[in-house]
């Protein structure tokens, strides 16, 4: 088999590999920021819960339109947001609550999985799960470009006291900025959790957003070279986890993510940052 | 420096949840006062600075500081994330945060001004380093020099010489007392109860509430007692 029937003809030929392309390619754009403030961040595991903050809400927009992404994302974008901002009124400072944070992920994603069996079928249930992105259609590809857009431009005007406010946030507020950055930055997480749901689905759709800042964290440089890389690092994943899906016939959503895991294991490997591991990612 | 740097505290009290960390505390930091904050763990020390600096809500109280806007603050640094990707250089010009704000980057003015402020804490070798890659001594210096930047009238500081080297506390004292000199008004959170003694006029003795507060050899013996 030729490179260009291996890596060129299933874009070539195929309209819904293309679109998927599109969609993992902006989604990537937004990831490689927003992933790399929330690993500086160490809240990863915030990360993870809002992922499955989304699918209650994401079930009952099912439940009222059926799998319209209108529907879903709006849902879905009520109820992250509402749990986003639950967590912020109930916490202070970095408390360790990963108890009530794994409790609230099962309940979730329990009730999200259950109010969608009960109205719908069993492939409806592994969409929502595990997402649908090689059935992204021109709508959904169009809303997640705006979203990714309004993401990375709210990022780049922002960057500088978001990122100040993930290593010293009593600073911003002792130089007189009151501005709830943290807030901002938890609505911009719900934001491209919902962007990237249809495509990944409630269980993955963390995994192209951290995975990628994982690894490019791995490589010690600072705060903006890290989101370049984490982008770059989250292109790569999406090129080589939808070629093998499609020549492999395996699940796309998976191999995406995947593919990020083991950009990871290499960055672990060649930088030698085995031991900084559970520091990074917890 | 200007005389109102004063910072007067009216019933202060702060809770979080249900417990209460600060209780009822009143009183006046004179302006360019130099002033150690004692007390047994859980006395409620870093609240009351965290609450000056608006950092933590009061529950009760006010707190009247006409120099807020020209505030430094420096908490425990055990509160800063020490892996994060940043330069010494960086970390200490963040000190003009004020003069490029949200949205520019610091200008070259800045930047000398930076490099000045690392050579007074012995920090001139160290401008390009991450700061994961540096001591904690050197950690605490660059945070100086950081507030040195900040030229601010009111400096807030949390255990400032806790799991520092014995090289690096007498280079940092020598600053405490020059911006004393300076006017400034400066309020430290200390465990060192001989350093207290020989240094700081002022004693705050807490105990979630005022217990004692005034010149330090008046003052001091209650902590001890």
């Amino acid at each position: 088999m030729s490179a260009h029937a291996l890596v060129v003809e299933p874009f070539e030929t195929l309209a819904f590999m293309r679109s998927a392309l599109v969609a993992c390619l902006a989604l990537a754009l937004m990831n490689g920021a927003v992933g790399t403030l929330l690993v500086l961040r160490r809240m990863s595991l915030d990360g993870d819960v809002l992922g499955h903050a989304v699918m209650p809400g994401a079930a009952v927009g099912f439940l009222y339109a059926g799998p319209s992404p209108k529907w879903l994302s709006l849902g879905g974008l009520a109820s992250g947001l509402a749990v986003a901002a639950l967590a912020g009124m109930t916490t202070h400072g970095r408390a360790r609550r990963d108890a009530g944070l794994v409790a609230f992920y099962l309940v979730a994603l329990s009730l999200g999985v259950v109010l969608v069996a009960w109205r719908g079928s069993n492939v409806d249930v592994m969409s929502v799960l595990f997402g649908t992105v090689l059935a992204i259609d021109q709508r959904a590809l169009l809303q997640i470009a705006v979203v990714s857009s309004v993401i990375v431009l709210v990022i780049a005007t922002l960057y500088r006291p978001l990122a100040v406010s993930a290593f010293d946030p009593a600073f911003l507020r002792a130089v007189g900025t009151r501005a709830p950055y943290g807030a901002v930055f938890q609505a911009l997480v719900v934001l491209a959790l919902v962007a990237s749901f249809r495509a990944f689905g409630t269980l993955l759709a963390v995994g192209p957003m951290l995975l990628p800042a994982a690894a490019a964290r791995c490589w010690g440089l600072g705060v903006a070279a890290s989101m370049a890389l984490a982008t770059g690092f989250g292109l790569a994943a999406s090129i080589v986890g939808l070629l093998v899906s499609y020549h492999g016939n395996l699940p796309s959503g998976p191999a995406i993510v995947l593919a990020a895991g083991l950009l990871f294991g290499i960055s672990l490997a060649a930088t030698g940052s085995w031991r900084r591991l559970t520091a990074m990612i917890g | 420096m200007e005389a109102d740097n004063c910072v007067a505290l009216h019933n202060v009290t702060v809770r979080y949840g249900r417990r209460v960390a600060l209780e009822g505390v009143s009183g006046e930091f004179v302006s360019g006062s130099l002033t150690a904050v004692v007390g047994a763990n859980g006395a409620g020390k870093s609240t009351l600075l965290a609450a000056i600096a608006g950092v933590v809500p009061l529950a009760k109280g006010v707190v009247d500081c006409a120099a807020r806007r020209r505030l430094g603050y420096l908490p425990q640094l055990t509160a800063i994330d020490r892996d994060y990707p940043l330069t010494v250089a960086e970390l200490i010009a963040l000190g003009g945060w004020r003069e490029f704000g949200a949205f520019r980057s610091p200008g070259t003015a800045l930047r000398t001004r930076a490099a000045a402020a690392a050579e007074t804490v012995g920090l001139a070798g160290r401008l390009g380093q991450p700061i994961a890659e540096i001591s904690v001594g050197e950690l605490q210096r660059a945070l100086f020099a950081r507030l040195v930047l900040q030229d601010a009238a009111v400096i807030l500081l949390d255990e400032p010489f806790a799991a520092i080297d014995a090289q690096t506390v007498p280079v940092l004292l020598d600053q405490l007392m020059r911006w004393h000199r300076e006017g400034r008004t400066v309020i430290a959170v200390m465990h060192d109860l001989g350093l207290v003694r020989a240094r700081f006029p002022v004693t705050l003795v807490l105990a979630r509430h005022c217990v004692a507060w005034g010149a330090t050899d008046v003052a001091l013996p209650a902590m001890v007692a």
